[in-house]
């Protein structure tokens, strides 16, 4: 049985309280803090405990049984909460207390979950590493040394060492999926629309997806039902009802399973390559038709990802001025561009600072053709290649997550084009908006490896389904080589 | 030689809309700094802006009302700058599809008569906050009580000869967005901003170097700004010299323009298509539905009026001006009143209790009933002047009104006589020299006999009876 | 090399972003890696009428012209760096910078 699922029929049914799961939560994130694991920002025992009684006051006042019951969240620090702080780890940020609650938020909490701590991240999402944060890198939980992916390495790096069972993520260009991936955790991105983009900070907002990690598909399962459906706040949210939960396959019978041959390249990481090896002959055990496939277009989407990306994030980080919140910075003598140079230069860090120049770069006078729209027209053909696909009878696509497992803290940060690299495998599903998920099937040397099922648009309950038979089938912590 | 003027008009009108363009914020005007805000128009992390549907079923109307084209799919875009009155950093405006094209409008110029100008484009956007220089000591304070105040930017073509013809189409436009309902267009609550573009060129040139005059506040400054860049412009390159492209603000204070300091890079905008925001797609339906709704606008009204009623183009204009004396006229027509007299009386008396009180105080049968107190003789157009004014508090008949303060006109021939008799009495002189042949005396005699009536004599009764007297 | 020194300044201004001198060196190297990188699109096949993607739903929704604001948990004045008579507060301005 799923964490989510058993912490809540325990509470709903009284053999646990809500209070018992916030101490726990609160022993959990003690031990983590004294690990040095660096994953949690901010969390207290204060707010953990006000929040026992408001949902043993909720329990008792609704009708309808809470579906998240006394579930702990760790909550990225990029997605607004009332009584902790949102930095989106980030000097800029630092203190700032949104006065507003993330749409995702409100409904966890409406459903009997708890914002267990607030995850760190890399700064403003931009990194697939979590040592971006402007509050020190996050450490993979097995692997001191070894990064934990991002840019949610906090959300993976928690649910991965047990601390919460799920927790809230975004994806701009596969930052849940990617950690969730290194981590040997469940991570999934919704399609975009799904869930409401109210309350997350911006990154690159075409692209961005408040997405979940679980133990299991089925924690991340409940907790999407929970936080998807339409939000009039939210212009791009599709105006669907919340995903309703599936009954899990056992097989994989009548589905056709794609395999792009763009994502198994000959130099792909030996112990990835085995591991999905096997997942593929689980699918045909199971009962799939495998195809090959191809997405020709493919190969472009890191570059048409890291154009598009930062030109949304120089115009969504605009706001940050010192003007009505957070910090400012260049003293009292100073002229107003002084002010704005300074509290936006000292505000961000080194690789928030680079995507706003590059960003601010390709719209520029000049060169908006040729990198902007140029990017905006191969986003098309991206997408086409997957719709094709879809259409041509592929009901899902298998890819490995990431090209290698977890790298080791420090091998990328001088090489910013080898870190956004990291991402290539995971970036095509965010430039065409489709639903995708990270799977542990494996491990290499002991580090984990995920495979991914890239869905057509608002396909989940199939993906989710399909996924669940992989689950079952393949025990993700088996060594493969 | 001489130079000819060429402007074209950026003129941004507020949509008459109770909340804001992307948020459920109050627009309403004169509110402590500050109060109007929320999440979105703070551009706090996380908020996201949906776009108001009253606006863009005003920014529709407006658009149709202008002649333009409305386009099924338009989008939003971010046009980028830093300054403090601007939460996001950006505005979120339209570029590249905007929602109208190509419309037009006739205006009276005042050296050219009626002539058409175009509308190159109706635009939707976002207002910024307001920039307070004189509050806080050294310091610049920030309202954003207006950001996100939803705008119509409409850009006419550089159709626009002279100063006062670039007058007389913001007075065309204000008049045609007022008629439509969509805005209020007052310049004091900054509901109506115009910017101007002027170059200057001999007839039949190519266009000269565009200036851009900024900052002004009232249909009298932007004639006189421009007027005063016309002349800049002229003086330099009689002068030998040449128009370089320069942000000109005007300052009403001392009447003058002056350059604003450009930094390099303050043009380049980055516009991009607004990733928060799917296009913006109207249904055919719809839209037809919008164009129905448009009410008579004021060149329509203009024309009816004059087919209608057989009033002058000029008197029709007038009329047109302010729709509530349009409508007045029209009701003191239908009261009965012949349409020459009404619009007399409507562009005179009318017209200035409204300027005063901005109301209609006499209604209009009252009105139409005077006027055929004074068709009939019954009272002198003079004195039903001074009627109208009493009836503007005294809800009595204006006969009764007449009456009561003697102003009803004498016809009786037995006192017409009496005061005839006293005043030749008074005058044996001028009786005399009339009597020699000074027939022009006669004027004389009837302003007399009048004076001695206190005007209540009936100019009509005392001709024949002092011909009589005079000649028997 | 696509970026010199001159395009940081420049789109540093643009952003207004404070660069130190030390640091202009290593952000030419490193942008340049980052547009090279980019910049292989530019060998790519795009058919001309190729339409730009968008994202989400294929047409905003409205919201209906009510007043109802969302409320703030904490007031403005509380977040703001400098606040004064309701206003919030920033160096002056230059007349000459002043954009309507
Ligand atoms: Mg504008
Ligand atoms: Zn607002």
């Amino acid at each position: 049985m799923s964490a989510v699922r058993h912490i809540s029929e325990a509470v709903r049914s009284g053999r646990t309280t809500a209070r018992r799961a916030t101490l726990h939560a609160e022993e959990l994130l003690r031990r983590a803090d004294a690990k040095g694991l660096n994953a949690a920002l901010d969390w207290s025992p204060e707010y953990l405990g006000s929040e026992a009684g408001r949902i043993e006051r909720a329990a008792r006042s609704t009708r309808q049984a809470l579906p998240l019951a006394g579930v702990p969240v760790a909550v990225k620090d990029n997605i607004a909460t009332l009584d902790l702080p949102t930095t989106c780890a980030s000097r800029i940020l630092d203190g700032y207390i949104s006065p507003f609650e993330a749409t995702a938020v409100t409904r966890l909490r409406a459903a009997g979950a708890f914002v267990a701590c607030k995850a760190n991240m890399d700064e403003f999402a931009m990194g697939s590493s979590t040592e971006w944060s402007a509050f020190g890198r996050v450490q993979h939980p097995d692997f001191p040394d070894r990064v934990p992916g991002g840019s949610s390495g906090g959300s993976a790096a928690l649910v991965a060492a047990g601390v919460t069972p799920v927790a809230l993520g975004s994806e701009t260009g596969g930052s849940v999926r990617q950690p969730a991936s290194f981590c040997g955790v469940v991570g999934v991105k919704p399609t975009y629309g799904r869930v409401s983009r109210y309350g997350l900070v911006a990154f690159g907002s075409s692209l961005d997806c408040i997405s979940v990690f679980g133990e299991k598909v089925d924690d991340a399962a409940r907790v999407l039902s929970v936080i998807s459906g339409h939000d009039p706040h939210d212009a791009t949210s599709a105006e669907l009802p919340p995903l309703s939960l599936a009954t899990p396959r056992t097989d994989l019978k009548g589905l056709t399973i794609g395999l792009p041959e763009e994502f198994f390249p000959a130099d792909l990481h030996p112990g990835v390559k085995a591991a999905l090896d096997h997942a593929i002959e689980q699918a045909k055990a199971l009962g799939a038709t495998v195809r090959r496939v191809s997405l020709p277009h493919a190969k472009y989407s890191v570059p048409t990802y890291y154009i598009v990306n930062p030109a949304e994030a120089a115009a969504n980080l605009a706001r940050f001025d010192g003007v009505r919140y957070g910090k400012r910075d260049g003293g009292s003598q100073v002229d107003l561009p002084g002010l704005y140079r300074a509290t936006r230069g000292t505000g961000f860090g080194p690789e928030v600072r680079r995507r706003i120049l590059v960003g601010t770069y390709v719209l520029s006078a000049g060169y908006a053709d040729q990198y902007y729209h140029k990017a905006m027209k191969m986003r098309t053909l991206i997408t086409r290649d997957f719709t094709d696909a879809f259409s041509a009878g592929i009901d899902l696509l298998l890819t490995p997550t990431t090209p290698t497992p977890a790298f080791k803290a420090g091998d990328k940060t001088e090489d910013p084009v080898a870190m956004y690299l990291a991402d290539i495998f995971v970036a095509g599903a965010s430039l065409a908006g489709l639903p995708a998920l990270s799977l542990p099937v494996g491990r290499s040397e002991g580090l984990p490896i995920g495979m991914q099922l890239i869905a057509p648009a608002f396909a989940e309950a199939k993906m989710l389904a399909a996924a669940a038979a992989f689950e079952a089938a393949i025990d993700g912590r088996r060594e493969v080589r | 030689m001489t130079w000819e003027t060429v402007i074209g008009l950026e003129v941004h009108v507020q949509l008459k809309t109770r909340s804001k363009m992307f948020c459920g914020c109050a627009t309403s005007f004169g509110d402590p700094p500050n109060t109007n805000v929320c999440p979105v128009c703070l551009a706090l992390p996380g908020a996201l802006p949906v776009p108001n549907a009253e606006a863009i079923r005003l920014a529709a109307l407006a658009s149709y009302a202008l002649g333009c084209t409305v386009h099924a799919t338009s989008v939003f875009a971010r046009k980028h700058y830093f300054y403090p009155d601007l939460p996001k950093g950006y505005q979120i405006s339209q570029y590249d599809r905007p929602l109208a094209t190509g419309g037009q409008i006739e205006i009276d110029s005042p050296e050219r008569g009626r002539v058409r100008i175009g509308i190159t484009r109706l635009h939707v956007e976002e207002d910024s906050g307001k920039s307070v220089h004189d509050r806080v000591p050294g310091k610049t304070a920030i309202d954003l009580n207006r950001a996100g105040v939803p705008l119509a930017e409409i850009v006419s073509e550089p159709d626009l000869r002279s100063p006062a013809e670039a007058r007389a189409y913001l007075t065309a436009i204000k008049q045609i967005l007022v008629a439509a309902g969509v805005s209020d267009c007052s310049m004091e609550e900054g509901s109506l901003r115009v910017d101007g573009n002027i170059s200057i060129r001999r007839p039949g040139e190519p266009l000269g170097t565009k200036t851009e005059v900024k900052n002004v506040n009232s249909f009298s400054y932007i004639e006189k700004a421009l007027e005063i860049e016309r002349g800049r412009q002229v003086a330099l390159l009689e002068g030998g010299g040449r128009v370089e492209q320069v942000t000109q603000l005007y300052d009403s204070s001392t009447n003058t323009l002056r350059p604003m300091r450009s930094k390099e890079d303050s043009k380049d905008y980055r516009y991009f298509p607004d990733p928060d925001l799917p296009p913006l797609v109207l249904d055919p339906i719809w839209l037809a539905q919008r164009k129905d709704e448009l009410p008579e606008l004021p060149d329509q009204k203009r024309r009816r009026l004059m087919e209608r009623y057989g009033i002058p183009a000029q008197d029709a204009g007038v009329l047109v001006g302010e729709a509530a004396l349009a409508d007045h006229f029209e009701a003191v027509v239908t009261a009965g009143a012949e349409g020459k007299l009404a619009a007399n009386w409507v562009m005179t008396e009318a017209r200035t209790v409204w300027n005063e009180s901005g109301g209609i105080e006499v209604s209009a049968p009252r009105l139409a009933a005077l006027i055929a107190l004074v068709q009939g003789g019954t009272v002198s157009h003079q004195s039903a002047r001074k009627v109208y004014t009493l009836l503007r508090t005294d809800p009595a008949d204006p006969k009764v009104v007449a009456e009561r303060l003697g102003l009803v006109q004498v016809g009786d021939s037995d006192q017409l006589g009496h005061w005839i008799d006293e005043v030749l009495a008074t005058f044996p002189a001028e009786v005399a020299r009339y009597k020699g042949g000074e027939q022009k005396l006669i004027g004389f005699f009837t302003g007399q006999v009048m004076k001695k009536s206190g005007g209540k004599a009936d100019p009509k009764g005392v001709g024949p009876l002092l011909a009589r007297r005079l000649g028997g | 090399m696509s970026i010199g020194r001159d395009d940081v300044l420049h789109v540093a201004r643009l952003a207004e972003l404070k660069v130190a001198e030390h640091e202009v060196a290593p952000l030419v190297k490193q942008l340049n890696g980052i547009v090279d990188f980019v910049a292989q699109l530019a060998a790519a096949d795009v058919p001309v009428d190729t339409p730009e993607f968008t994202v989400g739903p294929v047409r905003a929704s409205l919201r209906a012209d009510v007043v109802a604001p969302e409320p703030l948990a904490r007031s403005a004045e509380r977040m703001a760096p400098d606040w004064q008579d309701g206003f919030y507060v920033v160096p002056r301005l230059g007349h000459q910078e002043i954009e309507s």
